[in-house]
């Protein structure tokens, strides 16, 4: 019996230990709860931790750049910086890959792991009741503006709560982004073509796409005009076709409420359009191929549609293409509105154990300070208009000044679908037809009509 | 009832033993030795069912549930209905089956050639092995970039061949038509170097002396192949077929790299596991994805007692 009776006590110790070392590690504790707790005064943080989620290119330790090959900081300065000025407090990071991140960050609010979370799809989770909203503690900080960051960027994050009819905000920029029409300068000069104009049309990235096709008169190469992705992002650049021509993807936020307009006369024309254009790119853009050249100097492409600075901006300085490349305004409507809205916010989790906490590490984020640190050291784009002001923006303000123009008007706010499957329904239309599948006006239409089955379905 | 017993030791002393307290001992000792091996079991078993068995039937309930991750509505059958009902859903089921059927009716035939091949030669054998079986140990992620650029429509080394000797090039992963065809061959040269192994080890167990038998009734080699060597391969045959075809229908690795989740081009190489990823993990319908998980289980089922039926495999 008595050993019986160790069995079982084994047993128990280590199911004890499994248990506890399976449990989540929050050091905070529940006396350090900073809206429980009577004795946390202001600027006092002691105990205090919170998680702080961040996705992409972001480290802890120095590191090279791999695409500039320069030393970069490590999230360490940051992690020093924020704790010097909120002394007794500790924060943690919990960095991830932009690969299944939408999984990972739901596995991660369901476990309530993190306190802060970069978020790029805000307006699901907002829709789950898992975000704190952030208008109260707006309000009540008289050391924070809305001022401060790039026009449009607020309103491109709101979102809509579990229970209410009105966007409100769950997140503040952090990361910028914005889609653009890149151009090589050189293939236009060795063409004899004019440079795209700020705010070119459909008429005029075709004509100048047409002319730039064949073999390059100076260089005996093969050129192509133009290039788009044909696949993964096709249902954005077909959206920003139509509202160039002063159409637009549908209407609403809430999925009772949405209303697609997928096979509208504009998203008709520009699916044409896209199909006209295919005639002047290279074989593969419905595969992501084709492009290889793009951002080198053997480059054979003269015009790049649905482009982003993160995959341009420092890799063309880093190729010593900075001033070679030249960036255009994607279409707009009459209001000079077009294009997705992209980017990352930060959001805070509704069961965080820490808010006041974590409220603070929203300000530092969004301050000069560490979205300097993102612009320079981690290769992403500023959300706030001080970076206007910064050295290191004025080295590379041949291609960063259209970029925050760019980023301050958008479509707003951002497509509700974008991760959801009217996007793929979309897609893969746009697919079909680039393929010869379908006509532009059986895709439309055949995309118009599956993407309300699924949206009857959903509701 | 035994109470107790006299009996003579070696030296013939008389000795007194409790028989029950023998027994005792005996019930003790083998409850010890049980609960030592359930104690090493434990570990496994609980991670079998935390990270098996609690998923599964996790992933059942959703399935009756339309859910995002935390906020979830009962619809009874309706995810298996709008599964049951969708295009894209039996499209991605005839893409899967498209796929793994001419890679298994294309790999294990050649794959079989190569391995009699092989076995035939005096000299070099281990080399071959090494060198066919090395796409098999190749992450399937990083072969499928690979094939990109093997594929690629202007820079790609099998189109280049195929102009070199006059022969029409394609546009492969752009093209709906051709794109299925560049999993096959992924597909194929991944696998390849696996049956080609099997296919040894059963070669090399074949007694030599049916063949010398063989050879005094004046078979031929052809012969021997076709009567001793192919009839003797069956189990092997049945083993690849089997797991060729389990491994073929959930695939999902290889697709998602070529053609993401929605397997572009126009949803030609998207897979039932693709399917099951899009609705689950990109758009946030879990009830959804765990009914066409649910329904894909059962179609993998029904084509496995399929093919042991038809392969007459024992298990």
């Amino acid at each position: 019996m008595e050993k019986v009776k160790r069995f079982w006590f084994m047993l128990l110790l280590i199911l004890t230990v499994a248990i506890v070392g399976c449990s989540p590690d929050d050091t905070a504790g529940d006396g350090d709860d900073s809206e429980s707790s009577d004795d946390v005064v202001e600027g006092d943080w002691e105990g205090q931790t919170i998680n702080v989620q961040l996705i992409g290119d972001f480290d802890m330790e120095d590191s090279t750049d791999p695409v500039t090959g320069e030393k970069t900081q490590g999230l360490q300065v940051i992690k020093d910086e924020f704790e010097s000025q909120h002394p007794g407090a500790t924060v943690e990071f919990t960095i991830m890959p932009w690969e299944g991140y939408t999984e990972k960050t739901q596995a991660m609010l369901t476990s309530g792991e993190a306190d802060v979370y970069q978020m790029p799809g805000i307006a699901d989770f907002a829709a789950q009741g898992v975000l704190e909203p952030l208008e109260p503690y707006i309000e009540e900080d008289p050391d924070f503006n809305l001022d401060r960051f790039i026009d449009n960027q607020v309103d491109g994050w709101k979102a809509l709560g579990p229970d209410s009819d009105e966007l409100g905000i769950y997140g503040l920029p952090f990361l910028g982004d914005a889609r653009f029409i890149a151009y090589d300068k050189q293939l236009f000069d060795e063409w004899g073509v004019e440079y795209l104009s700020k705010y070119p049309t459909m008429e005029e990235v075709a004509e100048k796409a047409k002319q730039m096709t064949g073999t390059n008169p100076e260089t005996g190469e093969q050129n192509y005009g133009i290039w788009f992705r044909g696949d993964w992002s096709s249902a954005f650049t077909l959206i920003n076709l139509a509202e160039g021509q002063n159409g637009s993807w549908g209407s609403g936020f809430a999925w009772d409420e949405i209303e697609f307009n997928f096979d509208s006369p504009e998203m008709e024309s520009g699916l044409e359009w896209l199909l006209e254009m295919q005639e002047y790119a290279p074989e593969g853009l419905v595969s992501d191929q084709g492009s290889e050249k793009w951002l080198t100097q053997e480059n054979d492409i003269a015009i790049m549609l649905n482009q982003g600075p993160g995959d341009t901006v420092m890799p063309a300085y880093a190729q010593g293409l900075g001033e070679r490349i030249g960036i255009a305004q994607e279409f707009k409507n009459d209001e000079g509105v077009g294009g997705m809205f992209a980017g990352s916010p930060i959001t805070m989790a509704k069961d965080s154990d820490n808010k006041e906490l974590a409220w603070e590490w929203m300000k530092f984020a969004t301050s000069e300070t560490v979205q300097q640190y993102v612009f320079e050291e981690a290769n992403g784009m500023p959300a706030i208009q001080a970076a206007e002001t910064w050295d290191s923006y004025a080295e590379v303000e041949n291609l960063m000044a259209p970029t925050m123009e760019a980023m301050s008007t958008p479509w707003t706010p951002r497509y509700p679908w974008a991760s959801s499957q009217p996007r793929f329904i979309l897609t893969s239309e746009v697919e079909a037809a680039l393929t010869g599948e379908r006509s532009a006006e059986e895709a439309v239409e055949k995309a118009q009509r599956e993407s309300e089955e699924w949206l009857e379905n959903r509701n | 009832m035994v109470k107790g017993k006299v009996s003579l030791n070696e030296n013939g002393i008389e000795d007194t033993l409790n028989i029950n307290d023998d027994l005792e001992t005996i019930k003790s000792k083998r409850r010890k030795a049980a609960l030592t091996w359930y104690m090493f079991l434990l570990p496994s078993f609980i991670g079998i069912l935390l990270f098996m068995v609690y998923p599964i039937v996790e992933s059942f309930r959703l399935s009756f549930f339309r859910s995002n991750g935390t906020i979830e509505t009962f619809t009874g059958l309706s995810n298996f209905q709008m599964v049951l009902t969708s295009k894209t859903f039996w499209n991605t089921v005839w893409n899967t089956f498209f796929i793994g059927f001419f890679q298994i009716f294309l790999t294990i035939p050649l794959g079989f050639i190569f391995a009699s091949l092989i076995n035939s030669i005096k000299h070099g054998q281990n080399f071959f092995k090494v060198v066919y079986f090395l796409p098999n140990v190749t992450s399937i992620v990083a072969a499928a970039m690979i094939f990109q650029f093997v594929l690629h429509p202007e820079m790609g080394v099998v189109n280049y061949a195929l102009d070199a000797i006059g022969l029409p090039t394609s546009t492969w992963f752009s093209d709906p038509s051709t794109s299925k065809w560049g999993v096959i061959l992924l597909a194929v040269w991944h696998w390849i170097g696996f049956v080609i192994i099997i296919c040894l080890a059963n070669l090399q167990a074949i007694s030599p002396e049916m063949y010398e038998a063989a050879k005094i009734d004046g078979a031929s080699g052809l012969q021997q192949w076709l009567f001793i060597t192919i009839p003797n391969m069956s189990g092997t045959f049945a083993f690849l077929l089997i797991t060729g075809w389990i491994g073929s229908l959930q695939r999902f690795n290889e697709v998602y790299v070529l053609g993401g989740p929605n397997g572009s081009p126009a949803r030609s190489i998207q897979t039932m596991g693709a399917f099951i990823y899009e609705r689950g993990f990109t758009g946030f319908e879990f009830g959804i994805a765990s009914a066409a998980t649910y329904i894909m289980f059962i179609i993998i089922l029904i084509f496995t007692f399929i093919n042991l039926k038809v392969s007459k495999m024992q298990l």
